[in-house]
């Protein structure tokens, strides 16, 4: 197709963390893995862990 | 009636103005596709038989060829695996006689586990130290390699059979079966590299709301592949089943209901599965429903369906819709999004239907792939 925009998958990983549940999108990294235990949160002294994992499309 | 005056000018219409090259012009086209249209159409069925026929090579060999790259990569092998990774992709599975149904079922599940078991086996051959996180993984890009070569095959001896025949309604049945095809060939192409990453793909909703339910519980394996959790909900008893993740398998989740069914009385089994939405649905929209939700073969939704009918225990199904692309390639974010839509309806589901002190089986329908419990 000509005029068709070729669609590009980018994988998302969604980080929330357990005591204040606050949210962090950031791009799917190698060995991520969904409700795997990840760092402490960035606003509290929770553990963030992997809430997500999914793909959003992009057109270029 | 008189043949003899029959005035041909005021018959086609060409009255003063005509003359035979334009009469010859109007029914030289007429006399070509009454005697060779079937060959004309046949020609240009072909060509677009043609293209998808060279996509479905390329999707062949794109995933043969990251198969093996895989294998290189991430396992330690002793040899070249190219050899014995096309041998395996030529194997066939020649399914049971089904002239007397009478038990096929068990023939069909023995057949396709001795495929599994065989596949499994000859890949730790391939490599002994493999984990069983990465031979899943390497067994489902393998059936991927395999299926999609098998539809090139297919879909090539078909249109070379009807080409060498001259036949154009031999060539219709696949003209008409090409899109459909495609779809599931273009899926299957394009779900390798989340399987590869260990993604999850929109099949593993399921899987991932009931092992979100079952994360602070304590867990046993219950069947092959298959892990079993117990916890308590409004004064009633929950298992909840899935497939173990993060590997890539669905399990055996009809085992499982079977040996939890022999230890304890159930009173309700609830499924939760992703479902092929219908053209004009909204995709990852949630649907309840009856009757067991589950795909495959059917050996499995055979096997759960004998074991309700037997103990008179009620199924209940919440389905995400998804289309064939979505259900294998890695999770869209609105059927991502739906997981906590689906945990609340399964416990609304409980309430309508349930007593307090009853037990209820909750099954994650699906593949496990990059979903832990």
């Amino acid at each position: 197709m000509i005029f068709s925009k070729k669609k590009i998958i980018i994988a998302y990983t969604i980080e929330k963390c357990s005591k204040c549940g606050m949210l962090k999108k950031r791009e799917f990294i190698d060995g991520d893995c969904l409700f795997s235990e990840l760092s402490k949160c960035n606003s509290c002294d929770g553990t963030s862990i992997i809430e997500k994992i999914f793909g959003e499309e992009l057109e270029s | 009636m008189e043949l003899t005056n029959i005035d041909f000018d005021q018959l086609f219409g060409m009255s003063d103005d005509s003359n035979p090259l334009m009469m010859l012009i109007w029914i030289l086209p007429i006399i070509l596709f009454v005697f060779y249209g079937q060959r004309i159409q046949l020609y240009v069925t072909s060509g677009e038989i043609k293209k998808a026929l060279k996509k479905l090579d390329g999707y062949k060999v794109d995933s043969r060829s990251e198969l093996i790259i895989y294998l290189k990569k991430n396992l330690k092998l002793d040899d070249d695996p190219t050899e014995k990774i096309d041998k395996f992709l030529e194997y066939f599975t020649i399914m049971p006689v089904d002239m007397d149904p009478n038990g096929i079922v068990d023939k069909v599940r023995h057949t396709v586990r001795m495929r599994e078991d065989y596949t499994r086996e000859h890949i730790k051959l391939l490599s002994p130290q493999i984990n069983d996180l990465e031979l899943t993984k390497v067994q489902t890009l393998l059936e991927i390699a395999s299926s999609l070569q098998m539809i090139y095959k297919i879909v090539n001896h078909m249109f070379l059979t009807a080409k060498k025949q001259n036949n154009y309604p031999l060539i219709l049945p696949l003209q008409m079966l090409l899109p459909f095809i495609m779809e599931q060939a273009e899926a299957m192409s394009k779900s390798v590299p989340a399987f590869k990453t260990g993604q999850p793909i929109g099949d593993g909703i399921g899987p991932m709301v009931v092992g979100k339910i079952m994360l602070d519980c304590e867990k046993e394996t219950i069947a092959f592949q298959t892990i079993l959790a117990k916890t308590d909900f409004d004064g009633r008893k929950l298992f909840l089943i899935k497939a173990e993740g993060p590997g890539s398998t669905v399990g055996r989740p009809a085992e499982a209901l079977e040996t939890i069914v022999s230890n304890s009385k159930i009173d309700a089994i609830i499924m939760v599965d992703a479902a092929l939405k219908m053209e004009g649905e909204e995709s990852a929209s949630v649907a309840c429903g009856f009757g067991a939700a589950i795909g495959g073969i059917g050996t499995e939704r055979f096997q759960i369906e004998e074991i309700a009918t037997q103990k008179n225990i009620p199924i209940f199904s919440i389905v995400v819709k998804q289309s064939v692309k979505e259900a294998i390639t890695l999770m869209t974010k609105q059927i991502a999004e739906k997981s906590n839509d689906v945990t609340s309806q399964i416990y609304e589901m409980i309430k309508e239907n349930t007593k307090q002190g009853q037990s209820i089986v909750i099954i994650g329908v699906g593949n496990t792939s990059g979903v832990p419990q």
